[in-house]
């Protein structure tokens, strides 16, 4: 069962926001708010050196919980200014250049200018990775002995992460969410993902990578209630040489915390079935 | 034209229920002969059930019955009519139903509940008997609409944490909480509603609130609304077999409370299974001996799903909208 992705592109240039405004705008607050009422937190994680968290039953540190990230990487990895419905930010990729070949930024500036029509998860596509990872939707970490199990509120996505010995399965396999395998070096859980297709973005500002991505992302508990997510991208078809993205987990602190819900798939296919000229459907 | 929709739906509901239910579907064994005997559901395993000794779970290290492992659902012709039917056509091969309450195994719906029921049934477009020809909704798994009840007649994982149960297929989950923790408010209407979970002796008793009431029960039109309150209740009876029953109330659709109760048996055992060992994860890949077999791979819906939902759209299928009265 090896799915491959064959979807044509999708013309929605006539389309407008698939995300409407006031739940944008509902996420900008909701984020600065947030931003603001753990800056205290944030800081206390990057300060923090040696941190040694409780063990699972099977001996490994437990990473357990609801996590979400509280930046605006969603929107672009790089530093950004703002604009309707697109709050300002830092960028979370180290040094900030991500270190396209000529062909390639040229193609990222076209993404960016078409960003609307043909960013992958405007059709709410399987989002890839990292960027599931800073959508701004929480996730929960549930872990065996053999297997960490990543699920996110966002579409109910799954992430199984294999750690019982067996390597990546031999491809060629094009996956959105790739194949990922994980081991602990010392309290850091170590990801390693390839095996992806080239039909996934970074952000909603139209960086992107081929089917020759690998993904190496290290979850790095700093205390009780924060994880230092890193990550390393290497895409020899699309970048000169590996980069690096580095943000704060946070756990998420509501007594009542819980997944809930994003169907983002049938919220589409309902807002879109009775429009006479939708681009979803009509991309033919 | 009409056979090419029936031919759409029954393939995709085929792929998102049929294949993870049994290895006969794997064997390639999903096309049914009219001659097919009736597959056994709520009425045989009632009676099945009544005559097995008391058993006592082992318990995790939270003391509370050890219900992990994967289990497939109901063996048969998944949830394509859950009344009791005979031969329709080779998706729908005769069963039972999977109502075991009330006695007489139908849909206790209200008259006008049951006539939208029939409405929707005579507009499947599928070829079956008593159909108008007029199209009138496709099955909504067919446009990856996945919800309650639907999900647990396939093959789940039951993963067990501290306070939780969470169940596992390759492209969806359940969390639910054994918390003690409230319901959120039920004016939050979700795909999977809001479960919330506790354990009376043997048994898991989840309650579920704020279904929205926009997936089917099965693929023939039975259906609930956003005010249907379920109530599940997941008890192991024997070392491979949970006993499942969920139990289904709305008094503005149904004239009483009902329940549909079948077995979910541990993967590799129990008759239909694939004595390969299949898991939740790879009914459909298992290869004996394979390492990568008992893994979840990816498995899309959506992503390649265009074509075939502009198909149903310009057939003339309606968007199914939850009923209410």
């Amino acid at each position: 069962m090896r799915w491959r992705y064959t979807g044509a592109p999708f013309d929605a240039s006539k389309e407008e926001a698939l995300v409407t405004r006031s739940c944008v705008r509902s996420f900008v607050v909701l984020c600065v708010f947030a931003m603001l009422a753990l800056a205290a937190g944030r800081v206390a994680a990057q300060t923090s050196a040696s941190y040694t968290p409780p063990k699972t039953r099977d001996g490994q540190p437990d990473l357990q919980g609801i996590w979400q990230v509280l930046n605006t990487a969603a929107w672009d990895i790089q530093d950004h200014g703002a604009s309707l419905g697109v709050p300002a930010g830092h960028g979370v990729v180290e040094g900030n250049e991500i270190p396209y070949t000529p062909a390639a930024l040229a193609k990222k500036q076209e993404n960016f200018k078409n960003r609307q029509a043909l960013d992958p998860l405007n059709k709410c596509f399987l989002p890839g990775v990292p960027r599931i990872t800073y959508l701004p939707y929480p996730f929960q970490i549930v872990q065996q002995r053999d297997r960490i199990d990543i699920l996110h509120e966002y579409s109910r996505v799954i992430r199984y992460v294999y750690m019982n010995g067996n390597p990546h399965p031999p491809g060629p396999i094009d996956w959105f969410m790739g194949d990922s395998r994980g081991r602990f070096e010392g309290n850091t859980l170590v990801i390693d993902v390839i095996h992806f297709n080239d039909g996934t973005w970074f952000d909603r500002a139209g960086n992107f990578h081929s089917d020759a991505l690998h993904v190496v992302e290290r979850f790095t508990p700093t205390d009780r209630d924060h994880m230092t997510y890193e990550v390393t991208i290497e895409d020899p078809k699309v970048f000169t040489r590996p980069w690096k993205m580095s943000m704060p987990l946070y756990r998420r602190q509501e007594k009542d915390a819980e997944l809930l819900e994003y169907e983002c798939g049938p919220y589409l296919l309902k807002e879109e079935w009775n429009k006479p000229n939708s681009a979803l459907f009509n991309q033919r | 034209m009409k056979r090419c929709i029936a031919a759409v739906i029954a393939a995709l509901a085929a792929v998102f229920f049929l294949l993870p239910v049994t290895g006969r579907v794997v064997a390639g064994q999903a096309f049914y002969k009219p001659d097919t005997p009736k597959f056994p559901q709520a009425r045989t395993w009632v009676a099945q059930r009544a005559k097995l000794p008391p058993y006592k779970a082992p318990r995790t290290p939270d003391g509370v019955p050890d219900l992990q492992g994967n289990w497939n659902g109901p063996v048969g012709g998944g949830n394509d009519d859950l009344e009791e039917h005979d031969y329709i056509d080779v998706t729908t091969p005769p069963q039972e139903s999977y109502v075991s309450d009330p006695p007489d195994g139908k849909v206790p719906y209200t008259p006008w509940a049951l006539a939208r029921r029939n409405e929707i049934r005579a507009g499947l477009a599928r070829g079956w008997p008593g159909e108008t020809g007029q199209r009138l909704y496709g099955d909504p798994a067919a446009l990856c609409l996945v919800g309650m009840p639907r999900s647990s007649f396939g093959a789940q994982e039951i993963v067990q944490t501290r306070g939780q149960v969470i169940l596992l297929t390759a492209n969806t989950y359940r969390v639910i909480p054994t918390d003690s923790r409230t319901h959120i408010n039920s004016s939050a209407k979700f795909f999977f509603g809001n479960s919330r979970g506790r354990w009376e002796g043997e048994t898991l008793v989840v309650d579920v609130t704020g279904v929205n009431g926009e997936t089917w029960i099965d693929s023939a039109g039975n259906f609930y609304g956003p005010n249907t309150h379920m109530i599940e209740r997941w008890t192991r009876v024997e070392p491979n077999t949970i006993d499942y029953q969920i139990t289904i109330e709305d008094p503005s659709l149904y004239t009483r409370p009902w329940t549909m109760t079948y077995p979910k048996r541990r993967a590799g055992t129990g008759p239909g299974t694939n004595p390969g060992g299949t898991t939740a994860a790879s009914a459909a890949a298992v290869v004996i001996n394979d390492p990568y077999a008992k893994e979840f791979w990816e498995n899309t819906c959506i992503e390649g799903n265009f074509d075939n939902v502009l198909e149903i759209k310009n057939l003339g299928f309606k968007w199914f909208n939850p009923i209410v009265p």
